[in-house]
This record gives structure tokens, sequence and C-alpha cells, in this order.
């Protein structure tokens, strides 16, 4: 007989996750994953200017901000035939890589290390090892001794304090626990210290577009001139702040994220069998670099892989009416028309309306043979696809992309683990670490470029030719689309005298955890929590680690 | 592993944590001096800050999640003074946040429920998100509970409450119109309470860290404007303080985006910003520990710590389009179609005046010429 | 000819508006023309080009200087005008604006009959020879006065903040009332196009009643006479409430 667990909500994710599993002997036999809050922001957009949606769907989510903002400005780009001068693209992609690196650290430490770390056994952790160990595997220079006795009597201050705050009821002492308590301590400390150097890193963002978090964008290009004879321009000091940041911003990635990430993950290897779930893998590409129409030109590579096999990468046509296409069978929504529910709808002829048919709160449980999420349930070609840093570095590796190559082989041989391996809990936290590898890397190749650029005398940052609703076709279709931190995100827009008459966006978390589809094929997080061991039916530790290896946005996947 | 074990009942004060961390005294009035300034106060009152940290413990906050896009809470950890380590482990006791809490589900359920418990009346309750009133509350549930539930609950017992946000103080992007879901702020919700609005989309890092530091220092609530915001923080317009304002005043604009003069730092006016009607801090203290603001990096203000600035006008225009008439029909279009039909109008009417009085018409030039007759020349 | 204008009716001067009215009107006149294109200015500025330092040039600055100052003189104009529809002759009065009695609804509809729809009794035309307003124009004044009100109230509302005098302080409620600025300034903006078309019709009926009733409508607001018939004072017909006198 299984046994029905609640997990509500799932913290440390950005947004409402109900998840609802059954488990058997000790393992889960069946989930469930149920987004509970909806704010339907693609009726809002419609009958707006098509030019302001950036600013609406970038409130879509404040923890990938500027990724919708951007995918937006591109969807109406491409709908109007605006092509971007060089300098707003690399802009763009600096800003990006920006997000990745915030993002990723973010992840790693605040909102995903507390399933590895046990952070009350950092408090028996002898700070001179602690230093030792952190010596042996960086060289980062904020190791010494003191600086972990330091950390150490802090948080025991805090803990006798009696008020536990963030770490009150946490599943400290759960057997699941593997690191020795120097590790911990590190992981501790750096915790701290990532959450002051995040700060830090989004102010290339704020340079560029304002603001961080929700910068500006703008259709046509970028809003910052540059000016190399103005103060209120981009100028050389600007753009060495700029460098300075990057600089600073790859250094915490290479020496403290990295080994702090090898460093756990060498504890748990059994988590490279854990949690691999759909093996189907689905990349819409991003980071352009010779233009955004040339996608043969991105950094990261689109493409999408099925059933594990990485010998065979697919092409993915965002516009073909029957590869991309939402279907509502378990979802709180109706569709109009023929068909009814049961129809996929391609987003260009997508559907918001709302219908929730759950159980009347409060409820213990959800009816799971019905309808129960807020999420639509997309798919691609028919198949459930996993989307994220482990789909972008399987699709880089496959199509043997050097730097992906180099990179992934590097880490596996580092952790004494098969390839394999990648397709686990564990994979899709160590892809996460390796992309914001790349991303410092190429932010600074970004930067070069745009130097360059402006040296050869080219200083424009919008095409604002067509920025004039007078100018534009009565009719268009467009759709934009970008590597978002958590996966492959896109949305389509349809303009029709001059404004929005359908805006649909189709997200990373919704690909990976929307309700199961008419033909019952689970998607991303309920496949993975599938044969998940759980030691206490009681504390859910196991349960929230693969989880939060998928990264969840709730209020993206819903929006 | 038992937690019992932790709750030991001693609660440091901020000056024992100060000096334990490694300062002097000096140090510690130098910080209390600051966090003085920073609120903007006399200094006959750094005094008060200083006995204020000297012997107060960690508040307790909860810090509830609703219709929301966490911004705001990726806001409050941008803070960079106080900066936000110090914050959690010296200056209050975020009891619960889903966004960082380690705890999940009913572990996450029992934290808030002992916080509640044990400090009743005591806890600052900070809210992210709006609250859906639709459909008796079903399109924002935690825990099988609609966010209505949850915040009346926890509201109830609460000291005071921070709406952050403009999701929480005005209902934000997802209270734009239709407002499909009944999108709801706080104020409108929960009477009774002392409420602090802190609005912004997101708010300023350092604004919100300043509204806490102001509540723990002083144990009350900081002046409040007419509608409920920190004066200190929005009693001035973005326009006031945007260093922009001598173009404006000399009437130098940018016309379109990346033109010569926006190249110049013009003022952002005619391309829609809406610096000159939000009332915010922006352009004195500006953005990530003072780097940029929105106009600083070439964009207008998009009003976003105004009540509906959704639904304010387009972005890249001064004037407000009408609903229902096209986007282009903003009040001067149809001022102007109500101009032409009024001269059409009025011509119509001239013309049937000729026609409909006529005969008076043609009395009045009959008398007038009689007249004329009479008079010698 | 039974033509009874050729009976040369004699004519009696009457002062009608009085030297305050006047000065008002026109004072008003002109604030109100100038407010409307500094506003439409202060709305859409030219995006001027300069090699002057910002601060040299002051193109905004003065715009809005004069919006403002002639909104002061704007606003104390109507406050005197109020206080003259106590203090004025029966022409100014309050009455003559607000439709309280039967009778002023009753002028009113024939008015819009004879001068709107321009209908005929038996076969022939009619006339309303009103003295000072007639009722439609008093109640369209009437109307006009509320938009004075709300144009006042907004635009001290947006001031309220830039001023350091106490005064337009008080309007500091305004924008929060209408949840902030940008729907204030909305409706300020909005309210500005009754004036445009409230001028156009306003000056068009000038003319009109100038032309169809050959009084000297137009003048009356520079001397401050008119001229009526002198069978007007014998028959008594329509002519305007008499404030002082119960009916
Ligand atoms: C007939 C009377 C008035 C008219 C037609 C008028 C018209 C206008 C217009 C069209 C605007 C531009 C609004 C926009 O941006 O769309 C404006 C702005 C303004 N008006 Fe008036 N207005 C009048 C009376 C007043 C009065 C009595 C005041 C009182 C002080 C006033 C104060 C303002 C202020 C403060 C602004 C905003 C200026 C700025 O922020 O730069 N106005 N007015
Ligand atoms: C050629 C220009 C104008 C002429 C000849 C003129 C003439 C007159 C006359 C004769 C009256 C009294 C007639 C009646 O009650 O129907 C009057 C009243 C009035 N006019 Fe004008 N006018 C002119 C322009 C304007 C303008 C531009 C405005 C303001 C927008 C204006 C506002 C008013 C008002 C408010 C009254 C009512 C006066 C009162 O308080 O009793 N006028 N005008
Ligand atoms: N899912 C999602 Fe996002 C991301 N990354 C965006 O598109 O988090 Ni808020
Ligand atoms: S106010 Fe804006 S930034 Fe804050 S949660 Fe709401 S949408 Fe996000
Ligand atoms: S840029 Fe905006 S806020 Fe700054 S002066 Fe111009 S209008 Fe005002
Ligand atoms: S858009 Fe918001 S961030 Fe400041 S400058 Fe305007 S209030
Ligand atoms: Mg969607």
């Amino acid at each position: 007989m299984s046994k029905r667990i609640v997990v509500d909500p799932v913290t440390r994710i950005e947004g409402h996750l109900r998840v609802e599993a059954d488990i058997e002997n000790g393992k889960i036999v069946d989930a469930y994953s149920s987004g509970t809050m909806v704010r339907l922001l693609e009726e809002i957009l419609r009958g707006r200017d098509p030019r302001d949606a950036w600013a609406f769907v970038g409130r879509v989510c404040g923890v990938c901000t500027s990724t919708h903002s951007l995918t937006s400005v591109r969807c109406v780009e491409d709908a109007l035939g605006i092509e971007v001068p060089p300098n707003a693209e690399l802009v763009r992609n600096l800003m990006h890589c920006v997000l990745y690196m915030h993002d990723h650290v973010v992840h790693f430490y605040h909102l995903h290390a507390m399933d590895w770390v046990d952070v009350v056994a950092a408090l028996k952790a002898d700070p001179k090892k602690t230093s030792e160990l952190a010596q042996s595997i960086s060289k980062w220079p904020k190791s010494s001794p003191g600086y972990f006795a330091d950390i150490q009597t802090r948080i025991q201050k805090f803990v006798e304090s009696g008020q536990l705050g963030i770490f009150a009821n946490g599943y400290w002492g759960h057997p699941a626990y593997k690191l020795p308590a120097e590790v911990n301590l590190i992981g501790l400390a750096h915790y701290l210290e990532a959450l002051d150097w995040q700060k830090e890193i989004v102010k290339v963002q704020a340079i560029f577009g304002g603001k961080n978090p929700h910068p500006n964008y703008l259709v046509g290009g970028m809003a910052c001139s540059i000016n190399l004879d103005d103060v209120s321009g981009i100028n050389a000091e600007r753009l060495a702040y700029i460098h300075q940041l990057l600089k600073q911003g790859k250094e915490f990635i290479n020496q403290v994220y990295i080994p702090d990430l090898m460093a756990i993950a060498s504890f748990y290897k059994d988590w490279g069998a854990i949690g691999g779930g759909l093996g189907n893998y689905l990349v819409y590409g991003d980071l352009p670099t010779k233009g955004y129409r040339d996608t043969a030109s991105y950094k990261f590579p689109s493409g999408a892989i099925l059933n594990k096999d990485i010998s065979k990468v697919y092409e993915v046509d965002l516009r073909k009416e029957d590869e991309v296409q939402e279907f509502i069978t378990n979802s709180w929504y109706d569709y109009e028309g023929e068909g009814g529910k049961a129809k996929g709808l391609h987003p260009w002829k997508g559907e918001s309306k709302i219908n929730y048919t759950g159980p009347k709160p409060p409820f213990e449980h959800l009816d799971t043979s019905k309808e129960y999420s807020y999420l639509k349930t997309p798919r691609w070609k028919g198949n459930a696809m996993e989307v994220g840093p482990l789909a972008r570095v399987l699709v880089g590796y496959a199509k043997g992309v050097e730097e992906y190559k180099a990179i992934v082989d590097k880490t596996l041989k580092d952790l004494d683990v098969p390839v394999a391996a990648l397709f686990s809990t564990l994979g899709r936290t160590a892809a996460r670490g390796l992309e914001a590898v790349l991303a410092a890397d190429w932010a600074l190749e970004f930067y070069d470029s745009l130097i360059a650029n402006i040296k050869a005398g080219d200083t424009r940052m919008a095409e604002m030719s067509k920025f004039d609703p007078a100018t534009w076709p009565k009719e268009a279709l467009g759709v934009g689309h970008a590597e978002a931190p958590r996966g492959a995100l896109a949305h389509w827009i349809n303009i029709k005298d001059e404004k929005i008459a359908n805006y649909q966006l189709v997200v990373p978390t919704t690909w990976n955890a929307s309700p199961r589809d008419a033909k019952g094929q689970m998607s991303a997080y309920e496949a993975a929590l599938i044969d998940t061991p759980v030691h206490d039916e009681t504390q859910p530790l196991e349960i929230i680690r693969t989880i939060h290896s998928f990264d969840p946005c709730m209020a993206c996947s819903v929006h | 592993m038992d937690n019992e074990m932790l709750e030991v009942k001693k609660q440091p004060t901020y000056y024992e944590e100060v000096i334990r961390k490694g300062y002097d005294r000096r140090d510690f009035m130098k910080f209390a001096s600051m966090m003085a300034a920073f609120i903007g106060l006399e200094k006959s009152a750094i005094g008060q800050v200083a006995k204020a940290m000297e012997t107060k413990s960690r508040i307790p906050i909860i810090w509830l999640h609703f219709q929301e896009c966490t911004c705001c809470s990726e806001s409050f950890i941008r803070s960079s003074h106080p900066m936000v380590a110090d914050i959690l482990l010296d200056m209050v006791s975020l009891d619960y946040t889903e966004t960082l809490m380690a705890a999940s589900g009913a572990q996450a359920e029992k934290s808030l429920k002992d916080t509640m418990k044990k400090y009743k009346g005591e806890y600052i309750l900070c809210v992210e998100g709006s609250v859906p009133v639709a459909a008796d509350g079903v399109y924002c549930m935690i825990g099988g509970k609609t966010s209505m539930h949850i915040l009346e609950e926890s509201a109830a017992d609460a000291k005071a409450i921070i709406a952050w946000g403009s999701c929480a103080s005005n209902g934000c992007v997802q209270s734009a119109k239709p407002n499909p879901t009944q999108a709801t702020p706080i104020h409108k919700l929960i009477k009774g309470k002392p409420i602090i609005k802190v609005p912004g989309c997101p708010p300023i890092g350092e604004v919100m860290a300043g509204v806490i530091v102001h509540l723990l220092t002083f144990g009350t609530i900081p002046e409040l404007d007419r509608v409920g915001r920190p004066k200190a923080f929005y009693s001035k317009r973005v326009h006031d303080s945007c260093y922009r304002r001598p173009y404006f005043d000399a009437g130098l604009f940018v016309e379109t985006f990346d033109d010569e003069n926006a190249k110049k730092g013009y003022c952002l006016y005619k391309v829609g910003c809406k610096g000159p009607s939000t009332y915010n801090a922006c352009g004195v203290m500006k953005w990530n520990g003072g780097v940029s603001f929105p106009i600083q990096s070439g964009h207008g203000c998009i009003g976003c710590s105004e009540e509906n600035f959704w639904d304010n006008g387009r972005l890249y225009d001064r004037a407000s389009a009408f609903a229902g008439f096209g986007i282009e029909s903003d009040a001067d279009t149809i001022g102007k179609v109500a101009l032409g039909a009024t001269l059409v109008a009025v011509a119509g009417h001239a013309v049937a005046t000729n026609i409909g009085k006529q005969k008076s018409i043609h009395d009045l030039e009959t008398e007038g010429k009689a007249s004329e007759h009479e008079l010698p020349s | 000819m039974d033509n009874k204008y050729l009976r040369l009716p004699r004519l009696r001067r009457v002062y009608v508006w009085e030297l305050p009215v006047r000065f008002y009107h026109w004072l008003n006149a002109g604030v109100i023309l100038a407010l409307i294109a500094t506003g439409f200015y202060i709305n859409n500025p030219l995006a001027l080009m300069s090699q002057k330092e910002a601060t040299q040039v002051y193109t905004m600055g003065w715009v809005r200087y004069v919006h403002f100052a002639a909104a002061y003189l704007f606003f104390f104009n109507f406050l005197f005008r109020i206080y003259w529809g106590f203090a004025g002759n029966k022409y100014a009065n309050w009455k003559q604006f607000i439709p309280t009695s039967k009778r002023f609804f009753a002028e009113m509809w024939n008015v819009f009959k004879i001068d709107i729809l321009m209908l005929k009794k038996d076969g022939k035309e009619q006339h309303h020879i009103s003295i000072g307003h007639n009722a439609m124009a008093g109640f369209i004044y009437f109307l006009t006065f509320i938009a004075f009100a709300i144009q006042c109230l907004t635009g001290f509302g947006l001031y309220a903040d830039m001023g350091g005098w106490w005064f337009p302080r008080m309007f500091a409620w305004v924008p929060s009332m209408f949840g902030g600025d940008m729907l204030t300034r909305d409706i300020h903006h909005w309210t500005m196009w009754f004036f445009i078309l409230f001028a156009v019709v306003h000056v068009y009926l000038v003319f009109y009643h100038d032309y169809v009733e050959g009084r000297g409508e137009i003048s009356s607001m520079g001397g401050g006479w008119k001229f009526i018939e002198e069978e007007v004072f014998e028959e008594k017909k329509y002519h305007t409430p008499n404030p002082r006198k119960k009916h």
C-alpha cells in the first residue's frame, strides 16, 4: 500500500509549488506537481501596445528578471522585422550572461545548498581543518582559520539566541546529509559570501538597464546610448566598471562556486543515479554572436534529444504548428471551440481561459485524477521534454561543441563518474555550475567585442526606424526565444491594428513542472521523482533535493 | 534531529552582537549615527538609535508571498547598507519566508505557527504580492489554504504590516485591466492594523532595509504620507531630484531613443518619462548601491511606484490612452475629433440660421436700411 | 407692410455687464487662452537642440512659469467672480447660473427649441429675447465654472509639491484621491478640451446673437451696454428672472 504525502509549500524556490507523492517501501512510486498561483498576464496583455509588453512580462518573474523582457523585445522585433544594432545585441548578451552568473550562484547557495549542507553540523567543524580543506580546493583568499572561526562563532551565537530565523525547523541531522563538518562550514561561509557577492554582479544590469531587479529593455535595441564624450552615456568609466564586475564575478564562480560544487558533489555521487526522469531534452538556443537570426552563431546551440540518446540531436522550429503545443487536460483552464479541452494549441492560437475545478480550500489533498494545476502542459511533437542547464549542456555536448566537450569531460573525470550520471539530480546541479563558468567567460568575450565595435566607430544602440506604430503592418506574427536560466523560453505574439491581439508565453518551468498530458505522460518534475528514496515520510528532504535541482520558478510557469 | 536543543533563551542585543563581532564602542556609535543619518534623523536622535540597538532583541518577521514575482525579495537581498547577511543574522529573525527558509511543507507551516504563537502581537508581518479575491481566493493557494485566509490569520496578531512593493501596496501588474483574478492590495483587506506601504516594482533594496531598520531601532512606524508610504523615501517625485532636470527646464528633450539628444543625456520627458508624476527615491538614492537608476541608463521612469501605473498610459507616451478607443486614442485625438465635430456643427448651424431665420434677418436688414435712408448723408 | 421693425422700435440702453464683470471676462478669456497654449506645450514640448548650456536656456521653465502665473490669475479671478455673483447686479447674480426654478428649465427648453432646433410656431419664427444671459447660456457657464473648479483642484494638486507656499500645499490631497499624479494630470488635460470646445461654441454664439438679434451683443462685453426694445419692457415676456424679486 502506498502512502500519499504532501509538500506544500515547497520552499527555497520562486513561487507556489505543491508536490503530492505516493510512497511505497521507502520509494516514490507516483508524483504530482501542482502550481497553485495564477495572475493571467496573458489576458492582461491583450489590447496593449506591443512595445510595452517587455515591461509587463518582465514582471512575470523577479528571479530570472530580464529574461522575459529580453524574450519579449525579440518577439516584437521578430513580428515587426526589426534588426537591432550589434551593440544592442552585445549589451543584451552581457546582461543575459550576468543573469546566468547571478541566478545560478543564488540558486546553488541560497536555494539548493541547504539540501546538501547541514548548517547545524557546521558548528562542529574545526576551523583550522576547514581552512586547510578550503585552501586545498581553491585559491580563494578568504579561507584562513580565523575567517572560518568567526563565521562559526557568529552562527553559534545566532543559534544560541533561540531565534533560528530562516534555519528554523530545517532537516538538520537527517541521515541523508553526508558532508563532513568542515565542508558544511565552507558551504555555510560561502552562503553568506554569496549573499554579498550577488548584489555586486547585478550592477552590470543596472548600468545598462537602470536597475535590477527588472532592468529596462527597448524594442529596437537598448535605451542606454553610447557616448564616450559624455557623462550621461555608456563611456569609459561605465565600461571599466562593467569589466571590473565581470572579472570579480568570474573569480567567485571559478574559485568559490565550482570548488564548492565539486566538493559537495563528490560526497553525493549516489545522486548521480537518482532523479533522472524523462531523458528528453529541449533547447531553443541563445547568445547570438552574429545576430539573433543567425542561429548557427549561438553560444547555446539549439536542439532536442530524445530518450537520452545523445548521438542524435533534432532540429526545433517554434513556428511550426505541430512542434510546440500546449495541452490543458489536467490544468485548470478551458479551450474554446472545436476540440475543447482535448486539443493542443500552438501558442499563436493559444488561449488562457481560467476554470478552477479543484477542491474548495482549505483542503488536504488535490484530486489528481482530474485537473490539478494552473500550469498548462507544453509538448514538443507530443513529447514531454526537460529544459534547463542540463538540457543545454547535453545538447552542446551532443553537438560536439568544443567548449562543452572540454568542460563536461573534465568534470566527469574529476568526479570519476560516467556520462550517464549526467541524467540525474546531481547532473542537473552540476550542469548549472558548468554553465555559470561558460557564462562568465562569454560575458568577458562579449565585453571585448563591445569594446572592439565601439573602437571601430559603431556607437549605435537602437534601431528606431520602425518604432512608430504607423510604420507597422496591419497584422503581424512574431516569436521570440531565449535560454532562460531555467531553460527554453519563448513568447509568441499576434499584432493587429497596432495592438496585441494575443500574447502567449511558454516558460521553462511550465515544461518541467506541468501536470501530465492526455496520454498520461508525466512532465519532468513528476518523472524525476519516481524512484526517489524517501528515508522519513515526515521529512521531504529527498523530494526537495530533486525538485530543487530544477530550480523551480512557479511565477514564471503560470504567469 | 530535534531543534528543541537549539532553543536557548538568552537573546543578545545588537550592541552585544557588534562587540562580539570585534568592533568597539566607537565603531558601534559610528554605525548608530550612520543608521540615524540614513533614516533622516537629527543628531539628537543618535543616542536613541544606539540605545535601541543596545537593548532590543531581534524582531521576528513573517514574510508572506502571494501573487508576486519575488522581485521584492530579490531587491531586498540587494541592499548594501545594511547588508542582508547582517540584517538576517543580527537585526531581525526572519522566521518565515518561502524564498529563503530551510524548511518546506509541514515544517515550514510549523515555523509560521510557532512565531505567530510565541510572538503574538510582536511580530512584523511583511507581505509580498497581492491577494486574488475572485473565485473565493482559489487563484493563490498555499498549503491548501487561500492567500486571503492566510493573510487574515497572520495579520490578526501582527504588530504592524509592511506591504512590500507595488503588488502588496497597489496590486501591480496582475491588477492591471481587466484584473482577471481581482488582485487586491493588502490595505483593502486588512483594517485596523498599521500598514506601511513600500511601493515600487520592486522598491529599492536600501529603502526596504531602511524601513526595517527604522522599525527595529525605534519600535515605531516611520512617519507615513497621506497614502501610507514612509515620507523618508516617497515624498519627492523622481522628477524633482532627477539630474536631467536642467534639461527639462531648458526644454532640451530626447526625441527618439539613441538620437543625438539621447547621447547627450537630455531629458526623457518626450519619450514617455513618468518621473514628473512618480514619487520615489530613485533620483537621490539610485539603485544597486547607487550605480544607476532608470533615467541614468537612458530609459524613462515608468512610474513603477505609483498606484495603477500599468494603466496610466503607455510607456512611451505622456498621455493616457482611452480604453476602448483604440491604442492611438489619447485625449488629444478625441479632443481633435470633438473640435472638428464642433466646428462642423457651428458651420451647419450658421447655414441653418441664415435659412431658418431668414425672415428676422431680412427684417433686421430692412430696418437697418430704412434707418440708413432716414439719416442725412 | 407688417414688419414690426419697420415700426422702428425705440431701443433702450441697459447696463448689463458692469465693469468688474467685463474686466473679469477679458482677464479670464486671456488667461484661459494662455493656459491652453502653455498646457499644450507642457504636454508635448518641442525637442530643442541647443549648443548653449542648459542653464542658459529655460524654455520649458518659462512655459511652465507662464502656466503657473496664469493659473494664479485664473484662480483668483474666478474667486472674484464668485464673490461678484453675490455683490453684482442681477445679470451677474449666481441665480443666473444655477438651475433652481421650473422657470429656468422652461426657458432653457425654449432657447433650445428656438436657437438650436429653430422650431417655428404657426409657421412663424420665434424670438427669445433675454437681457442678461439666457437660461441656456447661464447653465453652460455653470458647467464652465465646474470645469474651472476641476482645473484649479487638479492644477493646484499637481502644483502642491512644487511650490513652497502653503496655499498650493493645501491641495496636496487631490492627487492621492485620484490614485496618483498621473491620473490627476490626465484629468487636468482632458478638462482642457472642455475649455477649447466651449470657447469655440461660445464665440460663435456671441456672434450669432449679435447677428440675429441686432442688439450689440458682441460690444456688450466691451462697454457693458445692451440695446433692448421698448416693447420688451412693456411685455415683460421672456425676461430673465429677477433674483431680487420673488416670482
Ligand atoms: C483653463 C485652465 C487650465 C488649462 C486649460 C490647463 C491646461 C494644462 C495642460 C494641458 C497641462 C499639461 C498636462 C499634460 O501633461 O498633459 C497642464 C499642466 C499643468 N497645469 Fe494646467 N491648466 C489650467 C489651469 C491650471 C491651474 C489653475 C493650475 C494651478 C496651479 C494648473 C497647474 C498645472 C500644473 C502644475 C501642470 C503640470 C505642469 C508640469 O508638471 O510640468 N493648471 N495644464
Ligand atoms: C471674441 C471673444 C469673446 C466675446 C466677444 C465674448 C463675449 C461675451 C459676452 C457678450 C458674454 C455675455 C453673453 C452671454 O451671457 O451669453 C460673455 C460671457 C462669458 N464669456 Fe465670453 N466672449 C469672448 C470670448 C470668451 C472666451 C475665450 C472665454 C473663455 C474661455 C469666455 C468666457 C465667458 C464666460 C465665462 C462668460 C460668462 C460671464 C459671466 O460670468 O457672466 N468668453 N462673453
Ligand atoms: N521558468 C522560469 Fe524563469 C527562468 N529561468 C523564465 O523564463 O524563472 Ni522566474
Ligand atoms: S511589486 Fe513588482 S517587483 Fe514586487 S513582486 Fe510585485 S511585480 Fe514583482
Ligand atoms: S528625465 Fe524624466 S524625471 Fe528627469 S527631468 Fe526629464 S521628465 Fe523629469
Ligand atoms: S520606474 Fe521605478 S525605479 Fe524609479 S525611476 Fe521610476 S520609480
Ligand atoms: Mg502561457
